[in-house]
């Protein structure tokens, strides 16, 4: 018996030939014994595992959210309040992260020439001081402090005229804008007053809205909270 | 039952509409288990995981029939347990005769709704049964527990131990046949519905 008899035989029991393969097979049952014999043991042996008894399940097999490792269900206001405040959350941050770049990124543009001056500045103002501080302590000639405040002066005047043109202009539109700076165009003054100016420039978005998308966030977490704690309780009364 | 509004509520995490499921297909769940294992504990603790498992991933259930899916869950169910039984043996909870022997047929498998002749003859037709079930290479004895006692078509079989249907005619006439001859062993502890099968002709 080959393998490809064996199958056909397999399969005609079940009905699984086409009606020419079977009348094909049924034409060669008929001059074959063997083929027969075959076949009433396959037929045998199906007939068998068909009169097996069902066994009754020994017990139920239903799941119990602890089996599954499932969360208690949620209401259907659930997603809506996620979605809220994920929306509120990515907001805050995004504003949160504008307000602190926008200055930042304001001040890097015209950065090149400012950079230049600007650290001279404050260098030149503050050396000489010393110097001459020292000159009447030391007891030095009195050439000694003009000497030392020479030096203090030409720096200033010499970076002066050095920053850019656009440099220039943000430090004249600085000085419009802060009145503290008009009074006194200092290094060190304009070391201090920098960060108020810019942000007093540059805060894109007020803070009002971000306070708003803090309360939408932090109501919508609390809600969610609430609602899981609910639906857990819920689920344990069950 | 709505067994399509069931699977998709179970899909939406509805476990009550699964379990609705589990009711309606544990017997034939547990009776494929019982065969490939051929122990009632065993079968009944990969009948469980085969559910745990099954809804867990019914999410990847795309249609087609479900009760062929739960069979390759429960078939992969139980080929974990054969591999755990080889890494770890164990000896089979079979009531001893007084002689120390196993009890051919323990008579808690026994269905009470039975006369004792039909219970004796039951137990010994299915203990020769599983015996020879036993001896067949496990993906014969897979396709022939589906086709032949869940009565599954061709093609359900094919997608529960997935492998294309020219294979699963192959497997499922070669366990027959080595069915035949296994219990031709048996010949005497057969029935004679059995040997009248025998020597009938072709349908």
């Amino acid at each position: 018996m080959n393998q490809r008899d064996l199958e056909l035989l397999s399969s005609y029991l079940d009905g699984q030939l086409k009606p020419s393969d079977s009348a094909r097979l049924e034409a060669r049952l008929s001059s074959d014994p063997d083929l027969r014999v075959v076949l009433n043991d396959l037929r045998a042996a199906r007939g068998l595992l068909r009169r097996l008894p069902m066994r009754k399940a020994p017990r139920n097999f239903t799941l119990t959210p602890q089996m599954v490792g499932k969360d208690p269900p949620l209401p259907r206001s659930y997603p809506a309040f996620r979605f809220v405040t994920a929306l509120a959350t990515l907001l805050l941050f995004f504003t949160v992260g504008l307000n602190f770049l926008a200055p930042q990124l304001a001040s890097q543009s015209p950065a090149y020439g400012m950079g230049g001056g600007g650290a001279p500045d404050v260098f030149s103002a503050q050396v000489p001081a010393p110097a001459a501080t020292e000159a009447p302590a030391t007891g030095a000639p009195a050439l000694e402090a003009p000497a030392a405040e020479v030096p203090a002066e030409p720096p200033s005047a010499e970076l002066a005229p050095r920053p850019t043109a656009t440099a220039a202009a943000a430090d004249t539109a600085r000085q419009a804008e802060t009145p503290a700076e008009k009074n006194g165009f200092t290094g060190d003054a304009t070391v201090q007053n920098q960060p108020q100016a810019q942000n007093q420039i540059a805060r894109p978005v007020p803070s009002t809205w971000q306070l708003l998308f803090a309360g939408i966030a932090i109501v919508g977490a609390l809600m969610m909270v609430m609602m899981r704690r609910q639906a857990a309780e819920r689920w344990r009364r069950k | 039952m709505n067994e399509q509004a069931l699977i998709q509520d179970a899909q939406g995490g509805n476990l009550d509409a699964f379990n609705t499921l589990i009711l309606h297909y544990q017997d034939s769940v547990f009776n494929t288990a019982l065969r490939i294992l051929g122990d009632d504990d065993l079968a009944a603790d990969a009948t469980q995981e085969a559910f745990i498992s099954a809804f867990k991933s019914i999410a990847s259930f795309r249609g087609g029939s479900f009760k062929a899916w739960l069979m390759r869950t429960v078939t992969n169910a139980c080929y974990d347990e054969l591999r755990r039984q080889k890494r770890r043996p164990t000896t089979p909870l079979e009531p001893d005769t007084e002689d120390g022997d196993e009890m051919d047929s323990p008579r808690w498998l026994a269905d009470p709704g039975m006369t004792p002749d039909q219970k004796a003859e039951a137990d010994e037709v299915e203990h020769a049964l599983q015996h020879c079930l036993n001896n067949l290479p496990l993906e014969f004895k897979t396709v022939v527990i589906m086709a032949d006692i869940q009565g599954m078509d061709y093609s359900e079989v094919a997608v529960a131990v997935r492998v294309p249907l020219g294979t699963i005619k192959s497997r499922l006439a070669r366990a027959r046949l080595r069915l035949r001859e296994c219990l031709q062993g048996f010949a005497e502890l057969l029935p004679a519905s059995f040997r009248l099968e025998e020597g009938s002709g072709a349908s």
